[in-house]
């Protein structure tokens, strides 16, 4: 009896659960389409319609404006070298510090935490920081996007909670083994950690890849300008300093070619969501805990 | 797992180097910190000697300046060599998207390290630094100058600080504010393009009620109007409004609102938007969205820049090779009090010129000949049309440029580099009409413009409330034309201003203005 | 259930006891690997945290870039006061912290709430597909987020607008009236950023075991007890850590975002903090007033983020450290 109102409740819960979770993936989706639809639109056809998922004449204009030079696929390039390099950077630094942070009985462990939450909320500020980066000999050259920004204080500290939240007994039994701190980390944290690192991939791989700021105040060299910094111009100039735009030497970008960065800069991120997902969908402490 | 051992080391060595180079480094600058920049500062003097010595060497000068371009042309670029050929220098180019140049700009500043030019703003942390001796003082060098000696006097009043110039500035033209209007909506209701304020609004309420596209429906307006505040700024300037400050018979300086034209073209607006001339949602309207509505025959005109009138019309055009010749563009219409224009500042930004960076008198001339020779014929195409046979072909005397994307991104970016003192001596392709009467109406404009007497003055009151107290007025505009607010509402709103650190920002300019006399 | 309670603080009394049997020199040197292991996230923390950390003190001088820091003149709190006697300060005080309160009611349980429901979907392809086509909006940029906003919402043709009309008869100004700016604000920011919350949530069920849940049914826990005995309790902790560390930036709002939205018609409520030191910092360049401005915002984030932390260790949770 008891049993049968659960799953009929379970039923409806059902129901509702996927029809309100389409809505929601649709609601999200749909305003991405009119972007792809409007970056193989005419000018004309933008201005007059105000919302469409198909544009009625379809042209390529935008994109062959995009790919008509290597400027923009030489740009994606940077922005996957720094996601990359970044990324391996990042999470290697953040797992290392994190698990020593995890363990409390390390001597000094509060008094480091408290100084990495502090750098949360305190920062020099722009100006400092940039003439560390120049003492480091760092203008110009691509770890500038990676090394002042490489531990995101927030991640540690969640990487860290994590960590304590692994359960003991493998730890002990390895201890037990014979193995040191180290062989403990490499050998028994880590492959346990896979859905951590899987998440910490995807959120150390989306940062790298959206930063733009990084590489304005760092990198002069046009060749080495990641493809969010031709975004953000292609953006802003237009907008925020509306009225202030050198229109007499350049006309404001058009509204299909706006539109057909966003998918060249956005699809090569979007796509990698996926292949990750898988990783952080499976269970992990299960079988190593037994076994 | 020793793979991952091994890249850890690496990563380690890695760190730790940076951290040793970050040791040497340091010490090496704080050894020669006293003089910031004595390594440059005796690298160019040098240079410079060598110049001087033998005058074929070229004279080397780093710029830091705008990119609006996804690709700034490099040194490779056949057209940058020209211009390095023919001024005898040799450029080392910084190109900051634009988006974001302030933020560069003070770094760069804050670094110690300026090029021998930058491109600015007139901030409060560039005055900072002209105060600091950071910049040439250029008031007397330039009349030394074919071209530079002809730079405009009141954009030359609008970029000095204390009376003095800082900087090159790049003209933009001062009377480009303009009205672009559907001529065939015109001929359609036998009218003719207005020359008063009256008959303005009597166009757009025909425009909006009498049926000008002749489609039988109710569907136009007399105007589009975005969130961008701009158009109300030009049309009430039209009715004799003072461009920000007025000035008394006595001489000192009364905000704009305070005139009573104000309140004459406020009604005017209110009239308006009251009688749906105007589109009702203009306070909210997305800007990038603004000038849709006119192209699509939605609004009969459209108050904002002469070279709108032709861009909209080329997008009409492309949906519609029926609208050829349906667009037409006109400066200002006369109000109660006259004719008047309001100007832009007639610039777009300046180079300022280092003293750390450019040391002596010497050198200086270099660099200012430099600017100058650009402003030469030749110099202008190089900068703005590339090389000859390379971004562009003469064909029976016409200007043909290049189509290729590639080639453009050579060049096109150079343009920024330009001042355009005295004048446009760059190629253009043949112009049609339209084209022809935008530059007209430029020309009609700067002879009616109204300038800005506190346009030189640096407020510290505005640099840190400016935004706030600009919003005020603003929002009470908008308010009073949506009749949100009324009379008493506004002068509450005049009454906040004061109180919100007007009354002290009146009394700093008029004290600044006495100053400057 | 006291036997083990018991148990446990004997256990942990002996590490007590065995701990403190230790010399400091040799725990160091029991932990030599850890702290090796410490060394590049330490170093990093030095080199880019604490080594530029002066610049804070620029709040206190009359900061010129070309003069720098040594030569710069010191003023003390001048700027501080300028700051708290400007005319707006508590205007943008009030709208600073009636947004935030906002965020945190109704945008940070969003995500915990989209993943528990997906959580429930038992069809893989299903699930997946719905998370991939939530975190899509991450990616869009403010300038593009605030044209769709008004093509929808505009009172001359916008879609949304054109149903309200139908159904009430009557337009609703949502862009202009202030009293939507910001419920506004808030949709948005759960619109762009909840599936992208999402993933965190979802990394720490992956966590929970199938027999966690075996035993639940076993039980006889139904669908919503189950939720709400097993997979709220293993989502506790990244709650409380999430919660504590969005305190620190409580004052922060995205400036792009709170600026593109404001108009004359809504200003009185749109203004904030970080829409101010744009225009003071940035655009006008006076450095020190706007490091001023953000100092008084960290001190007020230091403090709410160890106010929070205690409450969270008295209330019996682990907290950040």
């Amino acid at each position: 009896m008891h049993k049968m109102h659960n799953t009929s409740m379970g039923r409806v819960f059902d129901v509702f659960n996927h029809i309100s979770l389409l809505l929601l993936g649709l609601s999200t989706f749909i305003p991405f389409v009119y972007v792809i639809a409007a970056s193989f639109a005419t000018e004309a056809e933008i201005a007059a319609r105000p919302f469409f998922l198909v544009p009625e004449t379809i042209t390529l204009a935008a994109y062959e404006y995009i790919f008509s030079t290597n400027t923009f696929i030489r740009s994606i390039g940077v922005s996957v070298l720094v996601t990359v390099l970044g990324t391996v950077v990042s999470l290697l630094l953040t797992m290392t510090m994190a698990y020593p942070l995890s363990r409390h009985h390390l001597l000094g462990r509060n008094l480091i935490l408290n100084l990495v939450v502090f750098t949360m909320v305190f920062n020099g500020g722009m100006i400092p920081t940039y003439m560390v980066v120049r003492s480091l000999g760092l203008l110009d050259s691509l770890w500038a996007l990676i090394l002042p920004v490489a531990i995101n204080p927030f991640y540690l500290i969640i990487v860290k909670s994590f960590f304590q939240n692994l359960p003991t007994e493998l730890e002990e039994a390895a201890r037990i083994d014979g193995c040191s701190d180290m062989g403990v980390f490499w050998r028994i944290v880590i492959p346990l950690s896979k859905p951590v690192i899987a998440t910490f991939t995807l959120f150390y791989a989306v940062f790298y890849w959206n930063d733009f700021f990084n590489a304005l105040l760092y990198i002069s060299d046009n060749a080495k300008w990641p493809v969010q910094l031709l975004l953000q111009q292609l953006m802003m100039v237009a907008n925020v300093d509306f009225g202030e735009m050198d229109v007499m030497l350049q006309d404001p970008p058009e509204e299909s070619l706006k539109m057909a960065v966003v998918v060249v800069a956005t699809i090569p991120i979007l796509i990698f969501y996926p292949f990750l997902q898988k990783h952080f969908a499976k269970g992990i402490l299960l079988g190593s805990v037994k076994g | 797992m020793e793979k991952s051992k091994s890249l850890l080391l690496l990563l380690f060595t890695l760190l730790f180097s940076v951290m040793l180079a970050a040791c040497s480094d340091d010490s090496d600058s704080s050894s020669s910190s006293e003089g910031n920049g004595n390594d440059s500062s005796s690298e160019t003097e040098s240079d410079g000697g060598e110049a001087s010595g033998d005058s074929e060497e070229p004279y080397e000068i780093s710029i830091m300046t705008n990119a609006y371009t996804p690709e700034p042309p490099t040194p490779e670029s056949p057209a940058w060599q020209a211009i390095e050929d023919f001024t005898n220098t040799e450029l080392d180019i910084t190109y900051v998207p634009s988006s974001n140049y302030d933020e560069r700009f003070n770094i760069t500043l804050a670094s110690g390290d300026l090029p021998s030019m930058i491109l600015t703003n007139k901030t409060s942390s560039f005055i900072n630094a002209v105060n600091d001796g950071a910049f040439w003082d250029l008031t007397d060098y330039l009349d030394d100058y074919e071209n530079l000696s002809q730079m405009n006097d009141i954009v030359k009043n609008n970029i000095s600080i204390d009376g003095k110039i800082y900087g090159l500035y790049r003209a933009r033209p001062l009377g480009r504010m303009a009205v672009s209007i559907r001529q065939d909506w015109l001929d359609n209701l036998g009218m003719e393009t207005p020359t008063t304020t009256e008959e303005f609004y009597d166009v757009m309420y025909a425009f909006t009620h009498d049926d000008p596209d002749g489609n039988g429906q109710d569907d136009t307006l007399g105007t589009i109007v975005s969130e961008y505040p701009g158009p109300w700024d030009i049309m009430q300037t039209w009715f004799g409004v003072p461009n920000k400050w007025g000035e008394n018979e006595d001489g000192t300086l009364y905000p704009y609102f305070q005139d009573p034209a104000y309140k004459e073209a406020l009604d005017y607006f209110k009239r308006m938007y009251d009688d749906g001339l105007v589109n009702d949602d203009f306070a909210v309207m997305d800007p990038a969205k603004w000038h849709d509505a006119y192209v699509n025959g939605e609004a009969g005109t459209v108050v904002d820049v002469a070279d709108a009138a032709s861009r909209n019309r080329d997008k009409m055009v492309e949906a519609d090779p029926s609208l050829e010749g349906s667009v037409d563009v006109f400066g200002a219409v006369e109000g109660p009090n006259g004719l008047h224009h309001l100007p832009t500042s007639g610039y777009n930004m300046m180079y300022a010129i280092s003293t750390t960076a450019v040391e002596t008198e010497e050198e200086l001339h270099k660099v200012l000949q430099f600017m100058d020779d650009m402003n030469t014929e030749e110099g202008q195409k190089l900068g703005y049309n590339g090389v000859e046979g390379t971004h562009y072909e003469m064909k029976d005397g016409e200007f043909v440029p290049t189509t290729d994307q590639a080639l453009i991104y050579e060049y096109e970016d150079l343009n920024q580099l330009l001042m355009f003192v005295p004048e446009d001596r760059y190629l253009t392709e043949p112009v049609d009409d339209l084209t022809k009467k935008e530059e007209e109406v430029l020309a009609e404009n700067e002879e009616i413009v109204v300038g800005n007497p506190a346009e030189p003055l640096v407020s510290e009151v505005y640099s840190r409330q400016g935004q706030q107290l600009d919003n005020i007025i603003l929002d009470a505009r908008v308010q009073y034309i949506v009749g949100q607010i009324d009379e008493a509402g506004l002068e509450e709103a005049e009454q906040l201003w004061m109180n919100s650190g007007g009354k002290e920002y009146i009394e700093e300019i008029n004290q600044l203005y006495q100053e400057s006399q | 259930m006291a036997q083990m309670s018991m148990k446990s603080k004997k256990v942990k009394n002996e590490a007590v006891v065995s701990t403190t049997q230790l010399t400091k020199m040799q725990q160091l040197l029991r932990d030599k690997w850890l702290y090796f292991l410490l060394i590049p996230g330490a170093l990093y923390f030095i080199l880019f945290k604490y080594l530029p950390m002066w610049g804070v003190l620029i709040a206190f001088q009359d900061y010129s870039p070309f003069r720098g820091f040594w030569e710069s003149e010191w003023v003390g709190a001048e700027h501080f006061l300028n700051f708290f006697q400007n005319p707006d300060f508590f205007r943008l005080l009030r709208n600073t912290l009636i947004l935030a309160l906002y965020d945190l009611v109704f945008f940070f349980p969003a995500p915990i709430i989209v993943a528990l429901l997906l959580n429930e979907l038992r069809r893989q392809y299903f699930k997946r597909t719905i998370q991939t086509l939530v975190y899509v909006p991450h990616f869009m940029s403010w300038v593009i987020i605030a044209s769709i906003t008004y093509i929808f919402l505009t009172t001359s043709g916008g879609a949304i607008n054109a149903a309200v009309e139908f159904f009430t008869g009557e337009k609703i100004n949502f862009l202009s009236n202030p009293d939507y700016f910001r419920p506004m604000i808030i949709a948005q920011v759960i619109w762009k950023e909840t599936g992208w919350g999402t993933v965190i949530f979802l990394a720490a069920l992956a966590s929970v075991s199938a027999e966690q849940y075996e035993a639940a049914i076993m039980d006889g826990a139904g669908r919503f007890r189950r939720m709400w005995h097993v997979t709220l309790p293993a989502l506790r902790s990244t709650i409380v850590i999430l919660l504590i560390l969005r305190l620190g930036n409580f004052l922060d709002q995205g400036f792009q975002q709170i600026f593109l939205m404001t108009n004359s018609l809504n200003r009185s409520v749109a203004d904030v903090f970080d829409t101010y030191v744009y225009f003071v910092g940035i655009t006008q360049g006076m450095f020190s007033y706007s490091t001023a401005v953000g100092l008084f915002k960290a001190i007020v984030g230091i403090i709410l983020i160890y106010g929070a932390d205690y409450l969270a260790k008295k209330m019996g949770q682990t907290g950040l450290f």
